[in-house]
C-alpha cells in the first residue's frame, strides 16, 4: 500500500464510523446474496455477530500501519476462522460483500481511489489471514 | 522496521496462491489422488508453490523429499531421483539383465517400509527436464501410493509421456499458475519489506515485472542490496534506477555476479551438486555466509531434512551457464571423491557420484555404466545407452555391455559398428544364454540392418556350438525360421518351425513371430491369425525382454494374416489402432512396418491415392532410420500405386530410388509389382507380362501363394494372358476368400461370362476390394454388350463406375468404359426428365405433340439405355447421367 491509500482508508472508515451498525447489516446482506449457503456458518446471534465484525472491522484499519500488529491479529483471526468453516474461496466473496457495503453507506464518497485503497487492504488483510489459516494442519500423516 | 525486513524476507511471503494450496490440500486428501502438477511460465512460482506444499506436509508429520530435473542430471536415468532408491539400484539378473520391473517393485516396498506406510510427499521440480526412467518410477510410485507426486511443468513443455495413465484415469490434480495482478503484486511488496511503498516505486516494480513474482524476488532483493531500494520514514522508496534490463536472467546474472567469492563458491557447489546437507556446508564455510545467502534469496534450507538447495532452478542455470568447464570439472571431481570417502556401497550415492564424474568427462565405475545402460535401455533411449556404454573402457566391457551397445547401434542404424561390437562380444565369456542373445542380435543385425540374410544364417548356425541346453537351443531354430520367412522363404521357415519341438515361453513368442508370416504367405491365413493372435498375449506376458522384437510385432503380423485372408477392412482398422499406439511409443520400426501394411492394405482396397501415402510415410520413416529392407518394400509400394495412378513418370522416379536401396527378400516377388505396373504405366504390355510372369515364378518356387495369386490375377488384370487355370489351384490350396474371389474373377474373364463376372464384382465388393470390383463389373457391361443385353450391360457399367469413384484417381486398363455405352438423345432425355418428374405417358405425349406409342417406345429405350427397370429407378439414373 501507499502512505496515501493507508490514509485514505483510514480517513473514510472515520466518516462512516456512526454508520458502522449500518455497514454490518448491509455487509451481511451483501455476503448472504452472494452465497446463501455461508448462512449456515454463523450460529451465534446475528446482532452479536455483527458487533464482533464492527469490532474486528475497527481494529483491523487502525493497525495498518504498524505491520507486526496487523499481522499478528489477522493470522490469529485466519486460524480461527478454519475452525468456522470459512474456505479460501470464501474470502473473495466477503472481499465483494465489504466493498459493496461500503459503497451503499458512503454513497458518493467512495470514490475510485477510495475504492481502490480498500480493495489492496483488504487483499493485504486477507493474505494474511490465509497465511494463518494455513498454520492451522487439519491432515496428519 | 529493518528488523522487520529481515524476518519477512527470510522467507519470502507467498502471496495469491492460497486457493492453489487449498487445491493441494483437498489432493492429499482425496481418495486415490495420487498427486499434484503445477504448471505456469518461468518465474510465475511453481517452484516455490511445490516447496510450500511441502512444508505443509512436513509439518503435518508426512514424509517429504525434493528431486529435481535438469540438463545435467538427465545424464544418467534414475540420477535424479537417486534420493528415492531406498532399495538400492537393483540386483542384475541371472542372465546380467537388470530387471525394471523388480528394482521398481523393490523400490516401493522399502520406501513404504522405511515411512511406515505413509506416503513420501515429493516434489519434482521441473520434471519435464528428467530422464524417461526418472519419470517411470515416480509414475509407478505415485499409482502405487508409495509417493504423493508434486511435479512442476513449464507451460508450454508436455505433461510427461508416462503419467498420461494417471491423467487419464483423473488421479492427478493440476493447477496452472498466472503472474500476479497488481493488488496481489502491491500485498506482496508490502508484506516482503514490511511497510508500504510510494505509489512512483510500485509503479516501477509493476511496470518491469508485470507481476512475474521470480522477477519481483530478484528486483527486490537487488535493490535492497544494491540501496536504490530504501526505508525512510516507515515509507519505502525508490531512490535510484532500479536494473533496466527486461530480462530476469540478466536480473538473476546480475545479482550473482555481485556475490562475494566465498558466497559465490556455495552457489558453484550447489549448482552443480545439489542439494547438500547443512552440516557439510558449514565446514566449508562460515555460517554469516549461508546466513547472507539465504536472506539474499539464493538459497533455501529444506526444514524437513536439513539439504540446501538453490532457491530457484534458474539461479542453478544462469551460474552453470557462467562457470568454465575446467572449474566445473574440479568440482564435480571433488565432490565424487568426498562422496566416496563418505559412503562405499553402491546404492545412490553411487549414482549420484556416477552423475558427477560423467558431467566431469571422467570415467565413473562401469559397474554404474552399465545399470545406467540397462535403465536408459528400458527406456528406449538407445543414444544415451550407447554414450554410457562408450564410456566403459574396451578392456572392461564385458558381454553383457557388448550386447547392449550393439543392440543400441543398430537401433540407431550404426549396423558395421554393431556387426563389430557384437562379434567382439561373442569372444568374452559369458552365460549360454547371453551367448544366445548375442548371437541373435548379430543375426538380426546382419538381416536387418546390413540386409545379409545368409551371413544371417550362419551367425544363427554358428551359435548352435556355443547354445547346446534346452529350451535355448530351440531358440536357434526358431530365429532362423525367422531369417528365412523375412528373407522370402516361407515355406522352408514352416520346415524348420516343424522340428522345434519344446515349448519354451520365449520360443513361443519368438517362434510365433516368423509362424504368423509364414502360415498366412503360404495360405493358411486362419492359422496366421491365430498365430499372431497368441504370439501378442504371450509376449505381454514374458515382459519387455533383450533381443527379442517389439511386442507390437504380432500386431502387425495380424494385420498381414487379416490382408492374406481378404478381412481387408478388420486388417486396416487394426493396423490404424496399432500405427496410433506405436507412434505414440516412437518404436520406429513398428511405425514403419504399419504403414507399409496400410499401404498393402488400402492397395487391395482400391484407394490408391491414400495407399500411396501410407507408403510414402513409410519410406520417409524408413530412411529416417536406416531400415533398408523395410524401405525397399516401401519404395516399391510407392512406385506401385503411382502407376496404378497413372503417373509413370513418379513410378519411374520411385523405382530410380530404390536402386540404391540393397535387396530385400521378403515379399520380394511382391516388390516386382512396382516394376510390372510401372511398364502397365508406360505401355509397355510385353515387359509388364515377363515381369509377372517372372515374379510369380518366384513366389510359387517359395512357397508364396498369396503372393503369387497377386501377381497372376493383376497379369490378367492388364493383359489377355490367362491364367485361370493356376489361379483356380491356388485356391484350392488357400483358405483365403480373396484368393479364391481372383480365382473366380480369372475364370469369368476367361469365359467371358458376363454373369460369373458380375458375381466376381459382388465377391470383391463383399470383400471391400472396390477396384477389382469396379474391374469386374465393367468386364461384365462389356459382355452383357456383347451378348445384346444393352440393359444389363447399362447397369453393370453404372455399378462400375459408381465403384471407380472411390477409387481415388485409380486409372487401370480394365477401368476404361467397355464400348456400347450409348448416350441419350435430346428427345429421349426430354422425355425421360418428365416422366422421373412423374408426368404420365399420356401427358407427355399431349405436351410433345406425340403420340403415346412413340412416348413409350422412347422410354423403352431410355431404361436400356440407363439399365433401369421402372419409374422410380429413372430420376437418380438421370442424376449420374447428366
Amino acid at each position: 500500500m501507499t502512505p496515501e491509500q493507508i490514509t485514505l482508508v483510514q480517513s473514510s472508515f472515520k466518516r462512516l464510523e456512526p454508520q458502522l451498525p449500518a455497514l454490518a447489516t448491509r455487509f451481511y446482506e451483501e455476503l448472504f446474496g452472494r452465497d446463501p449457503d455461508l448462512r449456515q456458518l454463523f450460529t451465534t446471534d446475528m446482532a452479536l455477530q455483527k458487533v464482533r465484525f464492527t469490532e474486528k472491522l475497527t481494529e483491523i484499519v487502525w493497525a495498518i500501519p504498524r505491520l507486526g500488529e496487523l499481522l499478528a491479529h489477522t493470522r490469529a483471526l485466519g486460524a480461527r476462522h478454519v475452525g468456522y468453516g470459512v474456505r479460501v474461496s470464501d474470502y473473495r466473496t466477503v472481499g465483494e460483500a465489504l466493498l459493496a457495503a461500503l459503497a451503499a453507506v458512503l454513497g458518493d464518497d467512495f470514490d475510485a481511489q477510495t475504492r481502490e485503497a480498500w480493495a489492496i487492504a483488504y487483499n493485504l488483510v486477507a493474505e494474511s489471514m490465509l497465511d494463518g489459516a494455513a498454520s492451522v494442519r487439519p491432515i496428519r500423516a | 522496521m529493518l528488523d522487520a525486513v529481515a524476518v519477512a524476507i527470510q522467507r519470502w511471503p507467498i502471496v495469491g496462491r492460497r486457493s492453489e494450496l487449498d487445491v493441494f490440500e483437498r489432493a492429499l486428501g482425496a481418495d486415490g489422488c495420487a498427486g499434484l502438477m503445477i504448471a505456469g511460465p518461468a518465474g510465475v512460482g511453481k517452484t516455490r508453490l511445490a516447496d510450500e506444499c511441502r512444508e505443509w506436509a512436513a509439518a503435518g508429520d508426512h514424509p517429504t523429499e525434493r528431486v529435481v530435473g535438469s540438463r545435467t542430471t538427465a545424464v544418467l536415468p534414475l540420477g535424479a531421483v537417486a534420493g528415492l532408491l531406498a532399495a538400492g539400484l537393483g540386483r542384475l539378473d541371472a542372465d546380467g539383465q537388470l530387471n525394471t520391473v523388480t528394482l521398481f517393485e523393490e523400490t516401493r516396498r522399502a520406501l513404504r517400509e522405511r515411512h511406515q506406510g505413509r506416503r513420501l510427499i515429493t516434489v519434482a521440480d521441473d520434471m519435464w527436464l528428467l530422464d524417461t526412467a526418472s519419470v517411470a518410477l515416480l509414475g509407478y510410485l505415485a499409482d502405487r501410493a508409495a509417493i504423493f507426486l508434486i511435479g512442476t511443468v513449464r507451460t508450454g513443455e508436455p505433461v510427461p509421456d508416462l503419467l498420461t495413465g494417471l491423467w487419464r484415469d483423473g488421479r492427478l490434480e493440476r493447477v496452472d499458475l498466472q503472474d500476479l495482478n497488481a493488488t496481489q503484486l502491491d500485498t506482496l511488496l508490502h508484506l516482503a519489506l514490511g511497510g508500504p511503498m510510494e505509489a512512483g516505486a510500485q509503479q516501477e516494480i509493476w511496470n518491469i515485472t508485470r507481476g512475474n513474482p521470480l522477477y519481483v524476488h530478484e528486483l527486490v532483493l537487488g535493490g535492497l542490496e544494491s540501496r536504490a531500494l530504501v526505508e525512510r520514514s516507515g515509507v519505502w522508496h525508490l531512490e535510484d534506477r532500479l536494473p533496466s534490463t527486461s530480462r530476469l536472467r540478466d536480473l538473476v546474472e546480475q545479482r550473482i555476479v555481485g556475490l562475494t567469492a566465498e558466497a559465490r563458491s556455495v552457489v558453484e557447489l550447489l549448482a552443480l551438486c545439489q542439494p547438500l546437507e547443512l552440516d557439510y556446508l558449514e565446514t566449508a564455510v562460515s555460517i554469516e555466509v549461508l546466513e547472507s545467502l539465504e536472506r539474499a534469496g539464493l538459497i533455501t534450507v529444506a526444514v524437513a531434512d536439513g539439504t540446501v538447495s538453490l532457491a530457484h532452478p534458474l539461479h542453478g542455470e544462469v551460474v552453470r551457464a557462467a562457470l568454465p568447464k575446467l572449474r566445473a570439472r574440479t568440482i564435480w571431481l571433488a565432490e565424487a571423491e568426498r562422496l566416496e570417502a563418505l559412503d562405499q556401497s553402491p546404492g545412490p550415492a553411487a549414482l549420484r557420484i556416477a552423475v558427477w564424474r560423467l558431467d566431469a568427462g571422467g570415467r565413473p565405475e562401469p559397474a554404474i555404466l552399465l545399470h545406467g545402460a540397462h535403465l536408459a535401455r528400458y527406456a528406449h533411449d538407445f543414444r544415451l545407452v550407447r554414450r554410457l556404454i562408450s564410456a566403459v573402457p574396451d578392456e572392461q566391457l564385458d558381454a553383457i555391455g557388448a550386447l547392449l551397445l550393439g543392440e543400441a547401434l543398430y537401433e540407431l542404424g550404426d549396423f558395421d559398428a554393431s556387426e563389430q561390437i557384437l562379434a567382439r562380444g561373442q569372444e568374452l565369456p559369458c552365460g549360454e544364454s547371453v551367448a544366445l542373445r548375442l548371437a541373435v542380435t548379430r543375426a538380426k543385425n546382419a538381416h536387418w540392418g546390413l540386409c545379409q540374410p545368409d551371413m544371417a544364417l550362419k551367425i544363427n548356425n554358428d551359435a548352435r556350438a556355443v547354445v547346446t541346453s534346452e529350451p535355448l537351443a530351440e531358440e536357434i531354430e526358431a530365429d532362423e525360421a525367422a531369417i528365412l520367412t523375412f528373407s522370402g522363404e516361407p515355406e522352408q521357415a514352416l520346415e524348420v518351425l516343424d522340428r522345434i519341438a519344446g515349448s519354451g515361453q520365449r520360443t513361443g513368442v519368438v517362434r510365433a513371430i516368423s509362424e504368423a508370416v509364414a502360415l498366412a504367405a503360404t495360405g493358411r491365413t486362419a492359422r496366421a491369425i491365430a498365430v499372431a493372435e497368441a504370439g501378442f498375449a504371450n509376449h505381454m506376458e514374458l515382459g519387455d525382454e533383450l533381443a527379442i522384437a517389439h511386442p507390437a510385432t504380432h500386431v502387425i503380423n495380424q494385420v498381414f494374416a487379416l490382408t492374406e485372408a481378404g478381412r481387408l477392412s478388420e486388417a486396416e482398422q487394426l493396423a490404424r489402432a496399432g500405427a496410433e499406439i506405436v507412434a505414440a511409443n516412437r518404436v520406429p520400426i513398428a511405425q514403419i512396418w504399419f504403414a507399409a501394411n496400410l499401404g498393402r492394405v488400402v492397395t487391395l482396397q482400391g484407394r490408391i491415392a491414400t495407399a500411396r501415402r501410407y507408403y510414402a510415410e513409410a519410406a520417409g520413416l524408413a530412411e529416417a532410420n536406416h531400415f533398408a529392407g523395410p524401405r525397399r518394400l516401401a519404395l516399391s509400394g510407392l512406385a506401385l500405386t503411382q502407376a496404378m495412378l497413372g503417373d509413370a513418370e513418379a513410378a519411374e522416379q520411385a523405382l530410380r530410388e530404390r536402386v540404391a536401396v540393397p535387396d530385400f527378400g521378403f515379399l520380394r516377388p511382391e516388390q516386382q509389382l512396382a516394376d510390372a505396373w510401372t511398364a502397365v504405366a508406360t505401355r509397355q504390355p510385353g515387359k509388364a507380362a515377363e515381369l509377372f510372369l517372372d515374379a510369380a515364378a518366384q513366389a510359387r518356387a517359395s512357397g508364396h501363394r498369396t503372393s503369387e495369386s497377386w501377381l497372376l490375377h493383376d497379369l490378367m488384370r492388364t493383359s489377355t494372358h490367362d491364367e485361370s487355370g493356376r489361379l483356380l489351384e491356388l485356391a484350392d490350396t488357400c483358405d483365403s476368400p480373396l484368393v479364391a474371389a481372383r480365382a473366380r474373377h480369372a475364370a469369368a474373364i476367361r469365359a467371358r461370362d458376363a454373369g460369373a463376372l458380375s458375381r466376381a464384382a459382388d465377391e470383391f465388393e463383399a470383400l471391400g476390394a472396390k477396384l477389382l470390383a469396379a474391374e469386374a463389373a465393367a468386364g461384365a457391361a462389356e459382355a452383357y454388350t456383347r451378348a445384346g443385353d444393352q440393359r444389363a450391360a447399362t447397369a453393370a457399367r453404372r455399378r462400375s463406375s459408381a465403384l471407380a469413384a472411390e477409387c481415388e484417381g485409380a486409372s487401370t486398363p480394365r477401368l476404361a468404359l467397355p464400348a456400347g455405352a450409348v448416350p441419350l438423345s435430346g428427345r429421349e432425355r426430354e422425355i425421360a426428365r418428365l416422366a422421373a418428374e412423374g408426368v404420365a405417358s399420356k401427358d407427355i405425349a399431349e405436351r410433345l405433340y406425340l403420340s403415346v406409342r412413340t412416348v413409350n417406345n422412347h422410354l423403352q429405350h431410355v431404361y436400356t439405355k440407363l439399365g433401369v427397370t421402372s419409374r422410380a429407378d429413372l430420376a437418380r439414373a438421370l442424376e449420374n447421367d447428366s
